[in-house]
């Protein structure tokens, strides 16, 4: 009798222990929130008004300052039209980094999107170079880079948003979070994601949200990418 | 005044759909129709397509056009490929006519036929670049025919080398010039580089 009981409780502990096993498991396979790390481990800060975000991290620095990390992207033939103490934006995500830049007329701006080189061709960290011509200060079109992939090998889609008038941080949807770029040294902002990026067609979607420095909402649109030029 | 509104109203609507009919005539008949594999690409090939698609006109982010020497639809806006327009735009011009595929790893051929909306992964400056396994950087003194010349904003193709200075080159240059060959100075011009594609077979 005792014996039985005991059975019965350690099966019952066992049930127990199972099915606290079982959330836990699923808890962990379905912790599709927010990341906590950056593209290289850093921690990943949140922006309070957008609950559950990611801010990718972004720094204005000279050429001279990133030495081989911006001359390694750059076209030997490019190298010239870019001032020596240009400045530079470079943003280190979840999944994709990048730099970006003008030229030395302010006639255009050039990114270099990090990630990896499917045709194996150009070694880490960058994997793509787009270049956006800027006619009356604006440019003509967001510079879809479909070329690159994340660390999974799914395919990344980088473009510029032309940050809207008061707007400070740019939102855009990764799915299960929301990724926030801060407007820095008034170039457009290079965003990456790998949501609904469609290679084959060349062609990418990004679910931008812009905030002004208190974090109010200012605009929300779909950018629809294509890549082209 | 009644059937003076009504005859107007009418009138409107014609109009309209007269002009959404002749758009929607060249954009019907453009496909997503798979791309047949080859095993042979030559430069003479090659450049007989290049060719053939003159005339047929520029679109920002295309790549569909037929062979009746018309731009069907030309000055659409630029930054918009959702215009449909006829023809390629420089990069998916040389995407096609270089016979590549979407997926930037394989470097096989791939014939695209004219009516295949196909842009391809690359802009401009990812081909100056040689991004993608069938591409590669060349210096531009051996750039021969059918190779190409990209900057960060455009690339055109080798048509015939020229003696003096310049080539003829072939490319969709833009809305209102559209795609044919043109005499370019792009070989001595210090914002293009020399890109060609592996895997020509003669």
């Amino acid at each position: 009798m005792g014996l039985d009981r005991l059975r019965r409780t350690s099966k019952s502990g066992a049930r127990a222990a199972g099915a606290a096993l079982l959330v836990a498991v699923l808890a962990g396979c379905g912790s599709h929130g927010r990341p906590k790390r950056l593209l290289y481990g850093e921690a990943a800060a949140e922006f309070r008004p957008v609950a559950g975000s990611v801010i990718s991290q972004g720094r204005v620095l000279r050429r001279t300052t990133l030495g081989r990390r911006l001359e390694s992207c750059l076209f030997p033939g490019d190298r010239a039209a870019i001032p020596a103490d240009a400045v530079v934006v470079e943003r280190i995500g979840v999944s994709g980094e990048s730099l970006t830049f003008a030229n030395r007329r302010h006639t255009g701006i050039y990114a270099c999107d990090g990630g990896v080189d499917p045709a194996g061709e150009r070694p880490l960290p960058w994997c793509g170079t787009a270049f956006g011509r800027l006619v009356d200060g604006r440019l003509l079109d967001p510079r879809l880079d479909v070329l690159c992939q994340d660390r999974k090998g799914h395919s990344l889609g980088y473009a510029f948003v032309e940050p809207v008038a008061g707007a400070r941080w740019i939102g855009v949807d990764q799915g299960s979070y929301t990724e926030i770029y801060e407007v820095l040294a008034g170039l457009p902002v290079r965003v990456a994601s790998a949501r609904n990026v469609r290679a084959d067609e060349a062609k990418a979607e990004f679910d931008v949200t812009q905030y002004d420095v208190h974090g109010r909402e200012l605009v929300t649109a779909k950018l629809e990418a294509a890549v082209a030029g | 005044m009644k059937a003076f509104l009504v005859c107007a109203g009418v009138g409107l609507v014609l109009a309209a759909a007269t002009g959404a009919q002749a758009y929607h005539r060249f954009w019907a008949s453009c496909n997503y129709d798979a791309p047949t594999f080859m095993t042979t690409m030559t430069r003479d090939a090659v450049q007989d397509y290049a060719n053939a698609a003159r005339y047929e006109g520029y679109q920002w982010g295309g790549g569909c056009w037929n062979y009746d020497d018309v731009d069907s639809y030309p000055n659409d806006a630029l930054g918009d490929s959702s215009t449909h327009g006829e023809g390629g735009d420089c990069s998916g011009f040389v995407f096609k006519t270089w016979r590549e595929s979407q997926d930037t790893w394989r470097d096989g051929r791939y014939y695209w036929r004219a009516l295949r909306n196909a842009h391809g992964p690359y802009s401009a400056s990812a081909f100056k670049y040689g991004n993608g396994a069938p591409n590669h950087v060349i210096s531009k003194s051996s750039a021969a025919t059918m190779d190409a010349f990209a900057s960060d904003w455009h690339i055109g193709m080798v048509f015939y080398r020229s003696l003096y200075g310049g080539d003829q080159i072939v490319e969709a240059k833009c809305e209102t010039c559209g795609t044919n060959i043109f005499y370019r100075t792009y070989r001595s011009d210090s914002s293009y580089g020399g890109v060609a594609r592996w895997g020509w077979t003669g």
